[in-house]
């Protein structure tokens, strides 16, 4: 029998980590949530819940919510279907198909600072690759103000979100296609099925597993983008691509509403909480959890 | 089993011991020699080169102090210097930024009241009144920007053109540089180009220095005449093709490869980027300009200057007099000199000798009328978000009325907070 003591003392550095790194500050995030404090000053007034009744009227918290929910929609869809294609394309093991995978794999292993600093430059209107190609191809009317058109910057940067981890997306599609047993697919074949009925019937079932855990993590990926925001546009032009993480971190960093910003963050761990519930019953259901 | 943990165990007991010397290390900034140890906290990594051989100079004069001078970007100085500043632990001297946050430091009690100190002397008075509150001088702001447009002097010259007196001439001056395929105005619409060049547009729309003040205590709103017709001549500049095209999408660095590359007569920026400017292309013959919005006889400021990078004592300090003394030190003439042609920075101290062209321009500014930067009189940053959205919503198309209405709902929401 184990010591209980012992397996406790082996669980402390984790228990002790864990506690400060993310117990601690989460508390004292909600704690301040009910505050005014500036992030700087040594005092501070308990103001209720007038820091959460602010956040949701303001126009610039509603809108951030909105683009947030929109920037999810696009990347989910789009990032999901874009990445089981190449899985199915990409699926065996030959040598074309594994120089394929890495080459759409890349991405994911640059920094998205990186990523963002050049997708900035490769949509630049004057100087930047795709309006300079468009104009020698004699398509100028078809270049944009990529990042700086209200109407379509939140879905410029949705595109390098996607470009960025599709390929990401795809292996796990590959490890789930991989594991169903090709005996299934070699039956229904000879059983007349077509190349869409085996998909419908047999791929996409067995495939299930993975395409919650690809929906599920490009859920909370793409409601968590802060980085190519920030780098790329920063919430502009005039709020279009402000989502509710970018919005926090202007309370707490520029504005020094530390109290307001953690209001915002709580309500946006509440937002999550929900998203992932949701995301774990819909695992459950399909079995991918066990 | 046991012999793993057993490493382990030592491992971590080794870990702990190297942090718990490192932490000792730390802790203290008074050897045993007497030699004083004061911090510099800035966000100026670039000048780093300058300050190290200032501090060198500075503890050759005083053997009994030395300086650790320590960098952060201005992102991080923006995010993370209040925090350290608060224990005092690091920061003695410090810099800060004007504007929201000098209020937030300054609310915070962070700063030492410089006022009656004998160098604050050396500065030129009317370039250090972001660095004051309440009538005491709590920083002192050392460098000079002037936030406004860089033109071309050799485009200017080939179409036979000056800096406009007038609306009516500077609209003249965009439509022959355009008529002759130059781009008038490179705006970096996408970052930086609102929040720089809306200061010009606006100094003398409503030539007072408190009007955004006037905005965030709600008593002059954006939907009055002199924001409307800012964002107006904005849409005017706009429409009339005088900025290059898709500019809401241009970011600080293409916007300075026009200009630089001579593709584009102006640079809506401001003189801080004279220097990089001319380091990329050194035939760039440059000089500095303001739109003028109104008549030429209703202009009262010919200009925009910033005084920023303001150093100051913290009152946390424990050597608050050795701090004292490495401010006086940089506050004297020959040591700002240093500092101005080692970095390309002008500084607001009198009796300033500059080397290089670029800085010379500059100085050529100081006895002009200009105005502090109105930008930065706005103190909550969301406020001054709401400000520049506005323009880059006139230019994405809104109306200015439309656009003035809507940023004016952001700011209600903040009046009185």
């Amino acid at each position: 029998m184990i010591n209980r003591k012992i397996l406790w003392l082996f669980m402390l550095p984790g228990i002790v980590l864990y506690t400060g790194l993310f117990v601690y500050p989460a508390l004292s995030g909600l704690f301040y949530s009910f505050t005014n404090w500036d992030g700087v000053s040594p005092s501070y007034d308990f103001v209720g819940i007038s820091n959460y009744k602010e956040s949701f009227d303001s126009i610039i918290f509603r809108k951030a919510f909105l683009n947030n929910i929109k920037f999810m929609i696009v990347v989910v869809v789009i990032q999901t279907i874009v990445s089981l294609v190449l899985a199915l394309i990409l699926a065996k093991n030959s040598k074309t198909s594994v120089f394929f995978r890495a080459l759409y794999f890349f991405p994911a292993i640059l920094s998205s600072v990186s990523v963002g600093l050049i997708w900035s430059f490769i949509y630049d209107p004057s100087i930047g690759l795709i309006n300079t190609g468009l104009q020698h191809a004699g398509l100028e009317q078809l270049a944009k103000s990529w990042t700086g058109d209200a109407k379509i910057a939140l879905y410029s940067i949705a595109f390098v979100q996607i470009w960025a981890h599709a390929g990401q997306m795809m292996i796990i599609f590959i490890a789930g296609l991989q594991a169903i047993p090709g005996e299934l697919v070699e039956a229904a074949r000879i059983d007349g099925a077509t190349r869409l009925q085996v998909f419908r019937k047999i791929t996409w079932p067995l495939l299930a597993p993975s395409a919650a855990i690809v929906i599920s993590y490009t859920t909370i990926q793409s409601f968590k983008a802060f980085d190519l925001i920030f780098v790329m546009t920063d919430g502009g032009p005039n709020y279009a691509t402000e989502i509710l993480t970018t919005y926090i971190y202007h309370l707490a960093f520029s504005n020094y509403s530390f109290g307001l910003a953690s209001a915002g963050s709580m309500i946006f761990l509440i937002l999550l909480g929900i998203l992932t519930f949701f995301q774990f019953r819909a695992l459950r259901r399909d079995g991918a959890t066990g | 089993m046991k012999t793993i943990t057993a490493k382990w165990a030592m491992l971590l007991a080794v870990v702990l011991l190297v942090s718990g010397v490192l932490a000792a290390c730390g802790g203290s900034n008074q050897a045993a020699d007497g030699k004083v140890t004061i911090s510099f906290l800035h966000w100026r990594g670039e000048d780093t080169q300058a300050f190290q051989q200032i501090i060198a100079d500075f503890e050759k004069q005083n053997p009994n102090i030395k300086v650790d001078m320590q960098t952060l970007t201005s992102d991080q100085y923006q995010t993370t210097a209040q925090a350290k500043l608060t224990d005092g632990s690091v920061g003695d001297v410090f810099a800060s930024f004007p504007g929201a946050q000098f209020a937030a430091l300054s609310k915070a009690g962070l700063f030492t009241d410089l006022s009656s100190e004998s160098f604050v002397k050396n500065y030129n008075a009317s370039l250090i009144d972001a660095g004051k509150q309440d009538g005491k001088q709590l920083a002192l702001p050392y460098q000079l920007v002037y936030n406004q447009p860089i033109y071309n002097k050799a485009i200017f010259a080939k179409y036979n053109l000056t800096p406009p007196k007038d609306w009516d001439g500077f609209l003249k001056l965009c439509q022959t540089l355009k008529d002759n395929g130059i781009i008038p105005i490179a705006f970096a619409g996408g970052d930086i180009g609102p929040g720089q060049l809306m200061n010009t547009m606006v100094m003398n729309n409503e030539p007072s220095e408190d009007i955004f003040t006037k905005v965030e205590a709600g008593q002059a709103k954006l939907t009055d005449e002199f924001w409307v017709k800012t964002l107006s001549q904005f849409k005017e500049l706009n429409d009339k093709g005088f900025f290059q095209p898709n500019s809401l999408g241009t970011k600080d660095a293409a916007a300075g490869a026009l200009f630089i590359q001579g593709k584009a007569a102006m640079l809506a920026s401001g003189s801080y980027q004279l220097t990089q400017n001319a380091k990329q292309n050194p035939e760039l013959q440059q000089g500095l300009l303001a739109p003028i919005t109104v008549a030429a006889d209703q202009a009262k400021y010919e200009g925009v200057h910033t005084s920023t990078f303001m150093l100051a004592v913290n009152s946390r300090s424990k050597h608050p007099e050795e701090a004292k003394k490495f401010l006086a030190y940089l506050s004297q003439p020959e040591v700002a000199a240093q500092y101005a042609n080692a970095t390309g920075q002008n500084v607001t101290l009198n009796d300033v000798k500059y080397d290089s062209p670029e800085l010379k321009i500059v100085q050529e500014w100081a006895d002009k009328k200009t105005i502090f930067q109105p930008r930065f009189t706005i103190l909550k940053a969301e406020n001054q978000k709401a400000v520049t959205n506005s323009i880059q919503a006139v230019l994405g198309g809104a109306t200015p009325e439309q656009a003035a209405q809507d940023a004016q709902a952001i700011i209600d929401q903040q009046v009185g907070k």
